[in-house]
C-alpha cells in the first residue's frame, strides 16, 4: 500500500511537470520539433513500467489515489481498504461521487490518455533550420527531477573562455539547448556614463558571463559582503555561542527537597550501637581491654614486632653480580705472629721492638708487635679493638674501592728468552792492538776487503795504512795540511787495492803500498783508476753549460802525491764527510752535509764522472749508502732515511726512525734490516719489511752515537760507537724465516777510548771475516778489539 | 669547527658525583646520607682521572657513581628520613616557642606511627636487595659477626644503648647455638687481639674475631653513630640469617629464651632449642645433659603418665624420680636416634678393579671432628675463660661442661669433686710447696673445697690451649705437653696455608733453609767448634778467592743447582757486599806481600772446611753470573715491563728476606737451646 502511495505521488508530480513543459513549449516554440525514439531515460522508462503494471486497474487506482489524498484529513488508510474488499461497487460509486465533488468539470480519463503519449518521451522532435530532425528536450523541473540544487537561469555553456571572444557577435554564447544567448541591449554611451556617475546599489561594473547583463549584487549579497569584510559571522545571528541548555541535567541534587517528615528512627537512640558500646564497656570492666598502655610496654611490643623474622630468602633467585660492584675485601686471616704464644722466632728482637715503637703509628707495617704470653690468663685485652673495628667500618663505607689486578706470576717469566751466552759467542771482548801515530783525532777507520790492512784518517790530514794484527804503520800520506781527513773507505772488491779518502772538498783515490800488494795487483789497481781519464774528455762533462761548474772535477793530484800512490783527486763543491762504495766498486757516493743541493754525489770510477742525483733534497743529507744487494740507494737526512730505486728513479720508501738527528746508519747484509744511530743517544733497529717505524729502540749510551756498523762477514753482530767513549756490541740475528722477528741481545760494552773534548769514539769498522772490530777514537788512537 | 664542548657535560664527568652533590640531590642531611650509604652498601669510587671528573676547581675528596646515587633515589627509606626530619623540626619549633607540653606530645606521639609520628622502618628489603641469595649473605658475614660480638661485649653508654647490646648478645648466642647444633665450627685461634673462629656454613667459610672478655677500652675518636648504623644493619641481617639457619636444620627460631637463667649468667644455657615441627616438638636438651632440670613439656607428659599410673595402680610414686628417669630415657632416645640416622657423610670410593683413574675426594677422616670431645666431661676452673671454652667444647661434641660457680649458671656441675669429670682445664701456676704442705690433705676427702692446687686422681688436667690445639689438629693432643705449669708448645695459626718457599715453623729448619744458609751455618758451626783465630778463617777465604780467579769460565755445576736459584737471589745484596769487602781486603794483603817480598801467608786448612768454602765460592760465583745475566735480560725489557718486574722483585725479595730473618732467628735459638 505504501509503495503504491509513492507511485501515485510521483505520477502526480509528473502531471505537474507536464504542465510546466507545456509552458516551456510555449516559450521556445521555434526551436522545438517532433522526434521520437526509444530512449530509456530514467523517468520515461520508469513511467512506462508503471504503465504496464497498472494498465489493468488503471481507473481504480487513479481513483484510489485521489481518494487517499482526500481521505488523509479525516481517516486512516485501513478503513477504505477494508471497505474496498467488502464491496467494490459501492466503493466505486462513492469515489465517483467524491471525485465529482473535488474536481468538478474535469474529466480525468481523457487527460490521462493524452499524457500517456507524452509521457513515453521527454523530448519533442522538431525540424531544424536544415530540415533535419531535432530533439528538443523537456525542461527539467529542478525542484524534483534534477540533482542540481542551485538551478539558475538558463546558463551560458561556452565554458571557461573569455567573453571577449564573442565581442564581434550579437550573442554571447549558447544555452543548454544550443540556442544563442543574445547580448542584452546595452545603453548607449551617454547611458553608461550616467550609470557610472550614478552608481546604483549593488553595482559592480562587471558583466555577468552568463547573461551578458551588468552584474549587480542584491541587497542580501551586499550585506553578506559587508559582514565578511567586518570580520563578523556571515549570517546575522543574535548569539553565536549560546549556553547549552541542559534539559536533562547530569548533576544529582545533593539535598532533594522533600517534604517527607523525619522518620522516627532519627530521634530514637540506636539499639545496635548501644549493644556495641556495652560490649566494649563490658570488656573494659572485665579488664579485657586496657584503656591505656604504658609507653614502655608499647615500646616493647613494637620492638617485638620489629624482630619478626621470616625466611627472607624463600624464593631466592641468584642475580648476576653487577659488574660495577666491587665487594669489600675480607680482612686477611691472622698469621703465626699474631698468636698469643707464637714460635719464638717470630718475637721481635730488642732493636726491632725499639724501631717499631719509634715509628709513627701510621707508618707501621703491622699494628701489633708479636708478644708471647706463657699462659692464656695473662693475655690482656687488645687495646685498640674498638678502634680497629671502627676503622674497618670507615673503610667499608668511605674507602673508594678500586679493582687492582695483582699479577700472580713469576717475575722471571717477564724476562725475554735470551740465547745462552755460548750461542752468542764469538764477539769482541778485549782490545788487541792500539794504533798510535795520528796527531789529533782519528776520524775514520777502514779495514781492507782482504782483512790485512787498516786505513785510518785523522785530524792531521794524513791517511795511514797499518798492519792490522801487529799495529805497524806501513804507509802514510799527507793529503792536506789544513783540512782533516774525514773519511777513508776501501774499494770493496779484492781485485784491486784502492782506498778512497776525503779531506775537505777533495776526494782522493789512492793505491797504498802494502806487503800483501803484489805488483800485479798494484798495476791492476792503477789501471782501474786511470781507465777513466780518456773517457772524461769525451764524456758527459762536456755537455754542461759553459758557465756552470761541473759537480766534480777529476784530476791528477800532482806528482808529489802521485809518487806516494795517490792517483786521482776529485774536487767537489763542499767538504765531504762520508764516502760509501757500491758493492761492485765502480761507483761510490759522497755526502757533504753543507753542500745543499749538491750534497749527495755519485761518482763513477770507470768514467771519471760525478753526478748529482738530487736536484732538491728535503733536509740536510747526513749520510748515504747503496743497498748491498739491490739497486737501491739510501739517503739519510736529519730525521728520515729515504730509499730510492736507481733503476726506476723513484722514491721507494721513507724510513722514520723518530730520532732527532740521525748520525749514521747501516744496512744489514741481508738487505732487509737497518740500524740507525742518532745524536740523541738512540740506536734504532728497523725491519724494512715490517714498518717504517723502528722495531727496537736501544738507549744504552750516555752520549751521542756517532757510528753504527753491521758485521758484513756473516756473523750476527753489530756495533755502535758513542761519544761516551764506549763501543757496544750487540748480537743481532736476523732469522731466515720471514715471519720471525730478529733477536737483538746486547752482549758487550767495550771501554778503552778516552773522551777528549766531549768526543769519544768516532768511527768503527768490522773485520770482513773475523769477529773483530776497529774503532777510531778522539784520543788519537785506533783500537782493534777481538 | 665543531660544537664547543663544555666541561663536565660528557664522559667521565657525568659518571661521577661528589658527595656534596649527592647529598643535595637526595635532599638529605649528611648523617642520613651516611646511613643510607652504609645500609645500601654504596661506597665511593676512585675515578681514573680526578681532574677530568671534578667540576669545581677545588679538589674534591669523595666521588660516587651517579648511577649509584640515582639508585638511592628510589629507596623507600628516603621518605622515612624526610618524615623524621619533619618531626624533628616540629619538636624543635615547639621547644623554640617554649611550648614544652606540645613538644612532649609530639615526642610521645612519635612512638605511635599511626598518629603523626616517628617513622618506623625495617631494613628487610635492603637485606634482600643486597644479598639476593642466602649464600651472598653468608659471604658477607665476617664483618657482621666481628662487629656484633664486639658490641655484645661493650659497656652500655649513651651512644650504645643497653638494649642494643642485649640484642647483639642474644643474636650472637643464637648463632653460636646454631654452630653447636650443626657442628659447623671448624677452627679457632687464640691471638693477641682476641679469639678467631672459623666456621663453614653451607660451604661458605666465615671467619670472625671475638674480643677477650674484658672491658673494652675506647681510644681515639671513634664515632659510635657510624658503628651504630652498621650494627643496626648487621643485627637485622644476623636475625634473618639465624632464622634461615635454624629452619634449615629443623629448629624453631627464635629459640626459647630463659630470662631467669640469663640473669644468672648462663649465657649459652639460657636458650633452649625447639624443633620447628610442632608435632615432634621436643625440646632439645642443648644445655648440660641430665643436669638440666626437668623440661616443662617433658614434665607435663610425665605428669600425665604418672597420673595414669596412679589411676591404674593407685600406688604412690615419686613424681620427681619418675620425671628424672623419663627425662633420662628421652635423652637416651635422642642419642639412639642420632646413631640410627642415615649418615650423610661422603662415602669412600675404593677402586674395585685396577686400571681406573683415581678421582680426588675430600679428605675422609675416620674420626668425626665434630665429635672430638664427645665422651668427655670437662670441668673449667674459675681462672679459665668460660665462654669460649664452653662454646668450643660444645661445638666439638662435648655434652657435659661444668664450671666453677663464679663463672655463672648453666653448668653441668658446679662441683669440682664430681667423679664424672674426666678433664679439668686449669690455667694457674703450680705451687710445689702448697702440694707438699697438703700431703695429708688427700685423706680428708670429705672436705667440700679443695685447695687451689689440689688434684683429683683419675682426671686429666690440661691448660686451655689444649682445647684449641686439639680442635685445630682435629685430634686430642697428648695432655702431657699441656699439663699445668708446663712450657706450652707454640700456638700456631690454623689459617696460614703453607706455600712453597715460605717459612713454616712446623717444619725442621734443615728442610727449608737455602743452600747458602746451610753452608753458612755449617761454617759457623765449625768456626765455633775449632775455636781458632779469626786469622785462620780469613786465610781460608784467600784460598777460595784464588780458586775463583782460576776457573773463571767454569759453569759446570750450573744446571744442577738451578732449582735453588730463586731462593739464592734473595740474599744477593748482603753477600755481594761481603764478597767485595773480602776481595778488597785480600787484594790489599797481596799488595803488601808483594811489597815486602814475602809470600802471602797461607795456612793449612781442614779439607772438609775447604770443600765447604769452595762450595760457597762456587755459589757466589754462580750468583754473580746470574745477576749479570739478569741485568742483561732486564735491559731488553721495555720500561713499563721493567718497572713491573722490579716491583715484583721487590715484594718477593722483601718476603723472602723476612723468611730468611725468621730462619736465622730460629737457628740462633736452636743453637742456644742446644747449648743449654
Amino acid at each position: 500500500m505504501g509503495s503504491k502511495l509513492t507511485d501515485k505521488k510521483r505520477k502526480q508530480v509528473e502531471s505537474d511537470s507536464e504542465s510546466d513543459n507545456e509552458l516551456a513549449n510555449g516559450l521556445f516554440d521555434g526551436v522545438l520539433s517532433q522526434s521520437e525514439s526509444d530512449d530509456d531515460d530514467y523517468i520515461a522508462s520508469g513511467d512506462e513500467d508503471e504503465d504496464v503494471d497498472d494498465s489493468g486497474s488503471e481507473d481504480s487506482e487513479g481513483t484510489d489515489d485521489d481518494e487517499d489524498e482526500n481521505d488523509d484529513g479525516f481517516s486512516s488508510d485501513e478503513i477504505p481498504s477494508d471497505v474496498e474488499h467488502e464491496d467494490e461497487m459501492d466503493k466505486l460509486a462513492k469515489k465517483q461521487e467524491e471525485l465529482e465533488i473535488t474536481e468538478p468539470g474535469v474529466d480525468p480519463k481523457p487527460r490521462k490518455k493524452a499524457e500517456e503519449e507524452e509521457e513515453g518521451r521527454n523530448y519533442r522532435i522538431e525540424k531544424d533550420a536544415n530540415g533535419g530532425e531535432r530533439y528538443v528536450y523537456d525542461e527539467i523541473d529542478p525542484v524534483y527531477d534534477s540533482d542540481d540544487t542551485d538551478f539558475n537561469e538558463p546558463a551560458n555553456t561556452i565554458g571557461n573562455i573569455p567573453l571577449s571572444f564573442y565581442d564581434s557577435y550579437p550573442h554571447i554564447g549558447y544555452d543548454i539547448n544550443g540556442k544563442k544567448i543574445m547580448r542584452p541591449a546595452t545603453g548607449d554611451a551617454l547611458q553608461s556614463l550616467l550609470d557610472s556617475i550614478e552608481v546604483p546599489e549593488g553595482w559592480t561594473g562587471l558583466t555577468d558571463i552568463n547573461t551578458g547583463n551588468p552584474l549587480n549584487l542584491t541587497k542580501e549579497e551586499l550585506e553578506l559582503v559587508r559582514r565578511v569584510q567586518m570580520g563578523l559571522l556571515p549570517e546575522d545571528v543574535e548569539d553565536p555561542y549560546p549556553d547549552t541548555v541542559e534539559w536533562f541535567t547530569s548533576v544529582e541534587e545533593k539535598m532533594p527537597l522533600s517534604a517527607a517528615p523525619e522518620p522516627k528512627r532519627r530521634f530514637v537512640p540506636s539499639k545496635n550501637e548501644a549493644k556495641q558500646i556495652m560490649k566494649l564497656v563490658r570488656a573494659i570492666r572485665e579488664g579485657r581491654i586496657l584503656p591505656y598502655k604504658p609507653p614502655e610496654e608499647r615500646e616493647k611490643e613494637l620492638e617485638e614486632q620489629e624482630e619478626q623474622y621470616f625466611d627472607l630468602w624463600q624464593n631466592e633467585e641468584p642475580r648476576a653480580p653487577n659488574p660495577m660492584h666491587i665487594p669489600a675485601p675480607k680482612l686477611p686471616p691472622p698469621g703465626y705472629d699474631l698468636s698469643y704464644n707464637p714460635p719464638e722466632e717470630y718475637l721481635p728482637t730488642k732493636e726491632e721492638r725499639e724501631a717499631w715503637e719509634k715509628e709513627d703509628p701510621e707508618d707501621r707495617e703491622k699494628d701489633y708487635l708479636p708478644t708471647k704470653y706463657d699462659a692464656l690468663r695473662k693475655v690482656p685485652a687488645w687495646g685498640s679493638f674498638v678502634k680497629e673495628r671502627f676503622e674497618r667500618c670507615m673503610d667499608l663505607y668511605l674507602a673508594p674501592r678500586v679493582r687492582k689486578n695483582r699479577l700472580n706470576i713469576d717475575p722471571n717469566s717477564l724476562l725475554p728468552k735470551l740465547p745462552s751466552p755460548s750461542e752468542l759467542k764469538p764477539f769482541p771482548t778485549v782490545v788487541q792492538t792500539i794504533f798510535r801515530g795520528h796527531d789529533g783525532r782519528v776520524r775514520s777507520v777502514a779495514i781492507d776487503p782482504t782483512g790485512v790492512a787498516l786505513a785510518t784518517g785523522g785530524d792531521d790530514g794524513t791517511v795511514r795504512v797499518w798492519e792490522l794484527l801487529t799495529g805497524r804503520q806501513v804507509w802514510s800520506v799527507k793529503l792536506s795540511s789544513d783540512e782533516p781527513v774525514n773519511t777513508v773507505r776501501w774499494r770493496p772488491t779484492k781485485d784491486a787495492f784502492i782506498l778512497a779518502a776525503a779531506a775537505g772538498e777533495d776526494i782522493f783515490l789512492m793505491v797504498p803500498t802494502h806487503a800483501s800488494v803484489t805488483p800485479a795487483l798494484d798495476q791492476a789497481s792503477r789501471d782501474i783508476l786511470s781507465a777513466g781519464f780518456g773517457y772524461a774528455t769525451n764524456g758527459q762533462q762536456q755537455q754542461l753549460a759553459p758557465g756552470k761548474e761541473p759537480p766534480g772535477k777529476w784530476s791528477r793530484p800532482g806528482t808529489k802525491l802521485e809518487d806516494e800512490g795517490v792517483l786521482i783527486k776529485i774536487t767537489v763543491r763542499s767538504a765531504v764527510k762520508v764516502i760509501n762504495w757500491h758493492r761492485r766498486g765502480d761507483h761510490f757516493c759522497t755526502v757533504s752535509p753543507r753542500g745543499q743541493r749538491s750534497s749527495v754525489a755519485i761518482h763513477t770510477l770507470s768514467k771519471h764522472l760525478t753526478q748529482i742525483p738530487f736536484r732538491k733534497l728535503a733536509g740536510l743529507a747526513q749520510t748515504a749508502a747503496f743497498h748491498p744487494l739491490r739497486p737501491l740507494f739510501f739517503v739519510a737526512t736529519q730525521r728520515t732515511i729515504r730509499c730510492y730505486d736507481l733503476q726506476k728513479l723513484e722514491l721507494v720508501k721513507i724510513v722514520q726512525p723518530g730520532a732527532k738527528w740521525i748520525s749514521s746508519f747501516d744496512i744489514h747484509p741481508g738487505g732487509d734490516n737497518l740500524i740507525v744511530g742518532s745524536y740523541d743517544k738512540r740506536l734504532l733497529w728497523h725491519d724494512l719489511d715490517l714498518s717504517n717505524r723502528p722495531y727496537k729502540t736501544m738507549r744504552f749510551h750516555g752520549e751521542a752515537i756517532r757510528q753504527v756498523r753491521y758485521h758484513k762477514g756473516g756473523l750476527p753482530l753489530f756495533a755502535d760507537a758513542s761519544d761516551d767513549g764506549t763501543l757496544q756490541i750487540f748480537h743481532g740475528k736476523v732469522p731466515n724465516d720471514q715471519l720471525e722477528n730478529p733477536t737483538i741481545v746486547p752482549v758487550k760494552m767495550l771501554k778503552g777510548h778516552k773522551v777528549v773534548s766531549k768526543l769519544g769514539v768516532l768511527d768503527i769498522d768490522w773485520h770482513p771475516r773475523e769477529p773483530w772490530c776497529v774503532s777510531a777514537g778522539a784520543d788519537g788512537t785506533a783500537r782493534l778489539w777481538m | 669547527m665543531g660544537k664547543v664542548k663544555k666541561k663536565g657535560q660528557a664522559g667521565q664527568a657525568k659518571n661521577y658525583m661528589t658527595r656534596t652533590q649527592a647529598v643535595k640531590k637526595l635532599q638529605l642531611s649528611l648523617p642520613d646520607f651516611r646511613k643510607l650509604c652504609i645500609w645500601k652498601g654504596i661506597y665511593p669510587r676512585e675515578p681514573r682521572n680526578r681532574k677530568k671528573v671534578s667540576k669545581s676547581a677545588t679538589a674534591s675528596t669523595t666521588f660516587y657513581y651517579t648511577k649509584d646515587i640515582q639508585f638511592l633515589l628510589h629507596e623507600p627509606l628516603l621518605q622515612k628520613f624526610r618524615e623524621q626530619k619533619v618531626l624533628e623540626k616540629k619538636i624543635s619549633r615547639a621547644l623554640g616557642r617554649g611550648d614544652v607540653s606540645d613538644a612532649a606530645r609530639l615526642e610521645r606521639n612519635a612512638a605511635r606511627p599511626d598518629k603523626t609520628g616517628k617513622p618506623r622502618y625495617t631494613l628487610n628489603h635492603i637485606i634482600r636487595e643486597r644479598y639476593p641469595t642466602f649464600a651472598d649473605a653468608l659471604r658477607d658475614l665476617d664483618d657482621c659477626l666481628s662487629m656484633l660480638f664486639l658490641f655484645a661485649n661493650l659497656p652500655s653508654t649513651t651512644a650504645v644503648p643497653a638494649k642494643m647490646i642485649a640484642r647483639c648478645e642474644r643474636l650472637c648466642l643464637e648463632f653460636e647455638h646454631y654452630l653447636i647444633a650443626s657442628h659447623s665450627l671448624r677452627k679457632s685461634f687464640l691471638s693477641i687481639k682476641g679469639i678467631y673462629y672459623q666456621a663453614n656454613i653451607q660451604g661458605e667459610d666465615v671467619l670472625w674475631l671475638v674480643p677477650y672478655k674484658f672491658n673494652q677500652r675506647v681510644v681515639g675518636d671513634v664515632d659510635f653513630r657510624i658503628m651504630g648504623t652498621f650494627v643496626e644493619f648487621y643485627m637485622t641481617l644476623l636475625g634473618f640469617v639465624n632464622y634461615r639457619l635454624y629452619t634449615s636444620i629443623g629448629l624453631k627460631y627464635p629459640p626459647r629464651f630463659d630470662q631467669l637463667k640469663d640473669e644468672g649468667g648462663a649465657e649459652l644455657g639460657a636458650f633452649s632449642l625447639e624443633g620447628a615441627n610442632l608435632a615432634t616438638a621436643e625440646t632439645k636438651a642443648i644445655a648440660n645433659g641430665e643436669q638440666q632440670g626437668p623440661d616443662p613439656k617433658v614434665q607435663a607428659e610425665v605428669d600425665k603418665l604418672v597420673r595414669q599410673l596412679r589411676d591404674e595402680e593407685s600406688a604412690a610414686s615419686k613424681a620427681d624420680g619418675a620425671a628424672e628417669e623419663s627425662a633420662a630415657e628421652a635423652a637416651n632416645g635422642d642419642a639412639d636416634a642420632d646413631a640410627d640416622e642415615p649418615n650423610d657423610a661422603i662415602d669412600k670410593f675404593e677402586p674395585a678393579a685396577p686400571g681406573g683413574d683415581v678421582l680426588p675426594q675430600p679428605a675422609y677422616s675416620s674420626s668425626d671432628p665434630s665429635q672430638l670431645f664427645a665422651g668427655l666431661t670437662v670441668y673449667l676452673s674459675r681462672e679459665t675463660p668460660r665462654q669460649p671454652l664452653e662454646f668450643l667444647l660444645r661445638a666439638f661434641g662435648c655434652k657435659r661442661v661444668g664450671w666453677d660457680e663464679v663463672l655463672g649458671a648453666g653448668a653441668f656441675t658446679h662441683d669440682e669433686s664430681d667423679p664424672r669429670i674426666t678433664h679439668q682445664i686449669v690455667d694457674r701456676p703450680v705451687i710445689r710447696a702448697a702440694v707438699a704442705d697438703e700431703g695429708d690433705g688427700e685423706d680428708n676427702q670429705t672436705a667440700q673445697k679443695l685447695a687451689a692446687n689440689r688434684r683429683y686422681p683419675g682426671r686429666i688436667y690440661v691448660q686451655p690451649q689444649w682445647v684449641w690445639d686439639s680442635v685445630n689438629d682435629e685430634e686430642l693432643k697428648s695432655p702431657e705437653q699441656y699439663a699445668p705449669g708446663a712450657q706450652l708448645p707454640p700456638h700456631l695459626s690454623p689459617f696460614v696455608k703453607p706455600t712453597q718457599g715460605q717459612y713454616d715453623p712446623t717444619l725442621p729448619l734443615e728442610e727449608q733453609q737455602t743452600e747458602a744458609e746451610a753452608i753458612e751455618a755449617a761454617l759457623e758451626d765449625e768456626k765455633e767448634g775449632e775455636a781458632g783465630s779469626d786469622d785462620e778463617v780469613e786465610n781460608d777465604m784467600d784460598v777460595a778467592e784464588d780458586d775463583e780467579d782460576d776457573d773463571e769460565s767454569d759453569g759446570g755445576s750450573e744446571e744442577e743447582e738451578e732449582e735453588e736459584e730463586d731462593e739464592e737471589e734473595e740474599e744477593d745484596g748482603d753477600e755481594e757486599e761481603d764478597e767485595d769487602e773480602e776481595a778488597t781486603l785480600e787484594r790489599q794483603r797481596e799488595l803488601e806481600a808483594e811489597l815486602t817480598g814475602k809470600a802471602v801467608k797461607r795456612e793449612k786448612v781442614d779439607p772438609k772446611t775447604k770443600a765447604k768454602l769452595e762450595a760457597k765460592k762456587a755459589l757466589e760465583r754462580r750468583k754473580k753470573q746470574e745477576a749479570e745475566e739478569l741485568e742483561r735480560a732486564k735491559g731488553m725489557l721495555s720500561k713499563k715491563k721493567r718497572k713491573l718486574f722490579e716491583q715484583m722483585q721487590y715484594t718477593n725479595s722483601k718476603k723472602s728476606a723476612e723468611d730468611a730473618k725468621l730462619r736465622q732467628k730460629r737457628r740462633r735459638l736452636e743453637k742456644e737451646r742446644a747449648a743449654a
